[in-house]
């Protein structure tokens, strides 16, 4: 099957400057004379979060919210949440084993799962305990995600905004008004003098709760959150099918590298390749605040949207050699991330990147973080991941994205 | 850390996108010296700036900062 396509720019991009070539999107991502101009449509869904803000706002929004990314608070995920979540969604796996022991499931399904109560903690979302609310939570968020991304979708937008708000209304019921109350009243108690602040919990909402600013309107922390639910699982939910099924061709072209799936530096340079690849965000849309120039003569004009195709940037042969089109876990990238823009660019690189890709040692005496995409991935070899040639993966045809909508496989080792 | 040690302040120049964060917060210890990049001031600053570095660390948004 194909497995590396080109990206087919969807309407809403069509008509405008395009810009591919890495330097040039660089250049671009990181000029202050920019602001951010995608999720236009997707206002009420993610209308001024982090995602839509800039400059000084945004500088303002993510110094608050960076303790949520500090590094021992990555190593607590990591070490406490996702690694015991991953093994509970591959032991509850264990109770749809075949007479052969067998377990066939849904991939991305299985990633989700996985995520969700990552998701839940770092935003402040209670209840995400038992596999029915998980279940419950996680197809909240696949909902979420498809309305905050409703520019890619090939549905009616319309209708998918109308459908997704609805659906919002459950969540907000269900999940997200009982966890705001909740921590509203500890943040009573903590300005009562009944609690530290370090009795608080570390998650977002109660960080935008405690620091209220009053330009904030009362439905943001809902839009934050929901930013919050979407970009923390829906990277690595992109990622781990792409990286499995490159990594299943890889091992067939090259079995002498099959030893490797366990080998954690090898699983994150192939993780690496796979976002470089096939980016969760394909592009960007940009506003010029006055009259710009680039470096290529190119003139851009206050006011004027241009896009910033990060799908052919990451594939730049200038950059990432003549077969950069082509996924090669020894891709040698010095002087570049070798994610490329999967995570974008300048002041709007994602806040949740070091979450996917790991957190590399900050001091002399540290180890860092391995990520999600790395830890999903060694354990999934672990069970014995298997893709059945005779049930090959299929692409979504809900959206432009370059994403799979089904991806069956067995479990061989559970 | 123990008392008296130092931190070992570096910047990732081929990380660092030059958003100038850290200098926002920490403007003690870095420095906008371009549009493209920052640049340390005090290379080993003492426990007293702990808080500051590992608030530019933390806010950095391609984490270009290690000490």
């Amino acid at each position: 099957m194909e497995t590396i396509r080109d990206l087919v720019p969807p309407p809403h991009i069509q008509g405008i400057k395009h810009f591919v070539d890495y330097a040039l999107v660089d250049e671009i991502l990181r000029s202050k004379h920019f602001r951010q101009g995608s999720h236009q449509e997707s206002q009420p869904f993610f209308g001024d979060s982090l995602l839509t803000i800039d400059h000084d706002v945004h500088f303002e929004r993510r110094r608050l919210q960076a303790p949520l990314f500090r590094k021992e608070a990555l190593e607590y995920y990591e070490h406490k949440e996702l690694l015991p979540l991953i093994t509970k969604a591959l032991e509850e796996c264990k109770e749809k084993r075949d007479e052969n022991g067998v377990v066939r499931a849904d991939l991305c399904a299985l990633v989700r799962t996985m995520l969700a109560r990552i998701s839940a903690v770092t935003t402040g979302i209670d209840g995400v305990d038992t596999q029915e609310r998980t279940d419950a939570f996680r197809n909240y968020i696949e909902q979420l995600g498809t309305g905050a991304t409703v520019e890619w979708s090939t549905e009616d937008h319309g209708e998918v905004i109308s459908r997704i708000l609805q659906i919002r209304e459950g969540f907000v019921k269900e999940f997200y008004g009982p966890s705001v109350e909740r921590r509203v009243g500890l943040i009573k108690e903590f300005e009562n003098g009944n609690l530290s602040e370090e009795e608080l919990p570390r998650d977002l909402i109660t960080l935008m709760y405690l620091h209220w600013n009053e330009n904030w309107d009362e439905e943001l922390p809902l839009r934050e959150s929901t930013l919050y639910l979407v970009a923390s699982s829906q990277t690595t939910t992109h990622a781990v099918p792409h990286l499995m099924i490159h990594l299943h061709e890889w091992f067939q072209e090259h079995p002498e590298d099959y030893e490797k799936r366990f080998d954690r530096d090898f699983l994150k340079q192939a993780g690496h390749e796979a976002i470089r690849l096939h980016l969760p965000s394909p592009a960007l849309l940009r506003i010029a605040l006055q009259d710009v120039t680039l470096s290529n003569d190119v003139e851009i004009k206050e006011g004027e949207r241009v896009a910033c195709l990060f799908t052919p940037a990451n594939r730049d042969k200038t950059v990432f050699g003549n077969d950069a089109r082509s996924f090669n876990p020894y891709r040698e990238t010095p002087n570049i991330k070798p994610w490329g823009f999967a995570f974008g660019g300048g002041e709007h690189t994602c806040i949740g990147r070091t979450l996917v890709t790991g957190l590399s040692a900050r001091t002399d005496n540290d180890e860092g973080t391995d990520g999600t995409l790395v830890n999903i991935a060694a354990a999934l070899f672990e069970a014995g991941i298997e893709i059945d040639p005779n049930d090959l993966p299929t692409y979504t045809e809900l959206s432009y994205h370059d994403a799979y909508g089904r991806f069956p496989i067995s479990l061989n080792n559970l | 850390m123990g008392e008296g040690k130092k931190f070992n302040l570096k910047i990732d120049q081929e990380i660092c996108q030059g958003t100038g964060y850290c200098v926002r917060v920490a403007p003690e210890l870095f420095v906008l010296e371009t549009t493209e990049h920052a640049n340390v001031l005090i290379v080993e600053p003492t426990q007293d700036y702990e808080n500051q570095i590992i608030e530019a660390a933390t806010l950095c948004p391609t984490r270009a900062i290690t000490y």
